[in-house]
């Protein structure tokens, strides 16, 4: 029973895609330690170069390292997805849990919450946010800051989405003969749901994390890109594309780089939840 | 019908108001002082007592709140922190226009490209074609639209270095400007259209009917234009209200990454210089126009199909 989640690699393109993802995920955590050129170096002597022995992927228009900025670049989507999923894991699929399982006023409220967020086109919210509170954020946390606002923009345009999968999930749940069977055993509300629901719903949750990564590193790349994310001397994949643009006349190797980078992640990412999804729903 | 329509008129209303508090309490928070952004660098205590007085911002919020709505009712988005009083409408309204024009152009293209790709792919499922054809469509709509604009660039980049007839990467005015935009924005809803008319033909030239159709000894453009794709539409009628978002989004890139002056372009200016008040209204200006489309849609989709009406 452990293993048989391996099988979701017997598809080739499932395989493919999670060896890819593991080693950019290696290259984020462990690359800048083998490969040390400081990303904020620039290199006069070497501007805007082509791929070569000294810079295996070329320089920027300022002649910095652009393999040493890619990994900087993807260590920042990771990370925004990352605390992204977190936030959309606790408070989103938090509160459809409790929002299904009690019902009542934290039901209404939390429906209500997710129904006004709706309304509101997602990625125009995070724009409009990261827009208006960026320069506040810098002043308090510096640029760890506007990083943090942007994972809370992303998260707070995510959060209904997943508490509306998991609210309807639990619903159906708490119906089922094995919980009504617990709860006839004498088992406290806190028991059911940590014992039975949550493990239930893991299998929903991680998909939807999983599939929604993509959908947070676009975004995030897209606030890149408009200047809203990561600010320098940090860089981040939109951020590099677009800064890249003004120069690609002279070098179009760096518009390609970090395109190619986001888009075989944005699509590797959608195999393995698509992969992951079938697994769950099949067993 | 008119139940319907009433039903959905009223959630338009929560939508509405939704919209416009967001909007509102994003702008009560930001950060400055409209006030003092008016006076420039006057300091004079009485004068700022008497502006905060005029603009009502000594006033309870939700009294704020109501003045608000009631402005933008009658086209009064507020004035801009940088252009000290002048109205922020002065400031988006050239580019309406633009990004109107650009955003339709860019639907247009992705319904007459899209929907066709998707009947000929279904015509005979997992052919070459059909394979080919969708996975170009998996990618464009899975691949950031300023991914393929780079890509697109570039190519125009190589054109020119060759001395090849190439398009321009940037600008507005010329036809020949329209054509990089409206196909970077148009790509993403037509990978989406185009797999979603696939799937939505297979499952209905699986049904009885077009059995029956082929039986009676229809050809083959009659069972797939009349029978089969009548009823393949609906469902994809309902992916015109999201279509819209995805545009209305992806216009803030791709107006940015290609030079044209629409309301996206303005409103990335205005972030530079922290003009909120014109940010906060174009985010309030897309998000109306995408919940007004998707009310439309709906009342579209329950035209098509009566059974939605019922429920």
């Amino acid at each position: 029973m452990t293993f048989t989640i391996l099988r979701i690699f017997r598809s080739r393109v499932v395989l493919i895609s999670a060896l890819f993802l593991a080693f950019l995920l290696l290259t984020a955590l462990f690359g800048p330690l083998l490969y040390t050129v400081d990303p904020a170096m620039g290199d006069v002597d070497n501007l805007r170069s082509f791929p070569t022995l000294a810079h295996p992927l070329g320089t920027d228009d300022i002649g910095r390292d652009t393999l040493a900025r890619l990994m900087m670049g993807l260590r920042v989507s990771l990370a925004v997805a990352v605390v992204v999923e977190f936030f959309n894991v606790v408070v989103g699929a938090g509160l459809g849990v409790l929002a299904g399982y009690f019902g009542g006023w934290i039901d209404v409220i939390v429906a209500r919450l997710a129904d006004m967020l709706f309304a509101f086109p997602g990625l125009l919210l995070a724009i409009l946010i990261s827009a208006i509170f960026g320069s506040t954020a810098v002043e308090f946390a510096g640029g760890a800051g506007r990083l943090l606002l942007v994972s809370f923009s992303l998260a707070l345009v995510g959060w209904p989405l997943m508490a509306r999968y998991t609210r309807g999930q639990t619903l159906s749940l708490k119906e089922r003969l094995f919980v009504e069977s617990t709860r006839a055993l004498g088992a406290s509300d806190r028991h059911i749901l940590w014992r039975h629901i949550l493990p239930n719903l893991a299998g929903l949750i991680i998909v939807s994390a999983t599939l929604d990564v993509a959908t947070v590193i676009v975004s995030e790349a897209t606030l890149g890109l408009l200047g809203l994310s990561a600010q320098p001397p940090q860089t981040s994949l939109g951020k590099m594309i677009v800064e890249a643009f003004n120069y690609m006349t002279l070098n179009w190797t760096q518009v390609l780089f970090p395109g190619l980078v986001l888009a075989l992640l944005v699509l590797t990412l959608s195999f393995v939840g698509d992969g992951l999804q079938e697994y769950v729903e099949r067993g | 019908m008119p139940q319907f329509i009433l039903r959905r008129l009223m959630q338009l209303v929560f939508v509405l108001f939704s919209i416009t508090f967001i909007t509102f309490i994003v702008g009560h928070l930001a950060p400055g002082d409209p006030v003092q952004a008016l006076m420039g660098n006057k300091r004079d205590p009485k004068l700022y007592e008497q502006l905060r007085h005029q603009y009502g911002l000594d006033r309870p919020w939700y009294e704020q709140y109501a003045g608000y709505v009631f402005g933008v009712l009658q086209g009064d988005f507020g004035k801009s922190y940088r252009y000290a009083g002048r109205p922020v409408w002065d400031l988006i309204k050239q580019g309406v226009p633009v990004s109107a024009s650009l955003g339709l152009a860019a639907l247009a293209l992705s319904v007459l490209l899209g929907i066709p790709i998707g009947v000929l792919a279904s015509v005979r499922a997992n052919g070459v074609f059909d394979r080919t054809a969708m996975a170009v469509m998996l990618t464009l709509f899975a691949v950031p639209s300023f991914v393929i604009a780079g890509v697109l660039q570039t190519l125009q980049v190589i054109l020119y270095q060759n001395s090849l007839p190439n398009l321009p990467t940037s600008g507005w005015g010329k036809p020949e400007n329209w054509v990089m935009p409206v196909l970077v924005l148009a790509a993403g809803t037509m990978g989406y259209l185009a797999r979603l008319t696939r799937s939505s033909m297979i499952s209905v030239l699986r049904q009885d009917y077009i059995r029956t159709a082929w039986a009676k000894g229809a050809n083959a453009r009659r069972v797939y234009m009349v029978h089969a794709l009548r009823n393949a539409l609906i469902p994809i009628v309902t992916v015109l209200g999201p279509s819209v978002a995805f545009v209305v989004i992806g216009s803030f890139v791709v107006e940015n990454v290609f030079r044209v002056p629409g309301i996206g372009f303005v409103a990335v200016q205005a972030i530079s210089t922290r003009d909120y008040p014109v940010i906060q209204s174009v985010a309030l200006l897309l998000a109306l126009i995408v919940a007004v489309m998707s009310l439309i849609t709906d009342v579209l989709y329950s035209l098509l199909d009566p059974r939605i009406r019922t429920q």
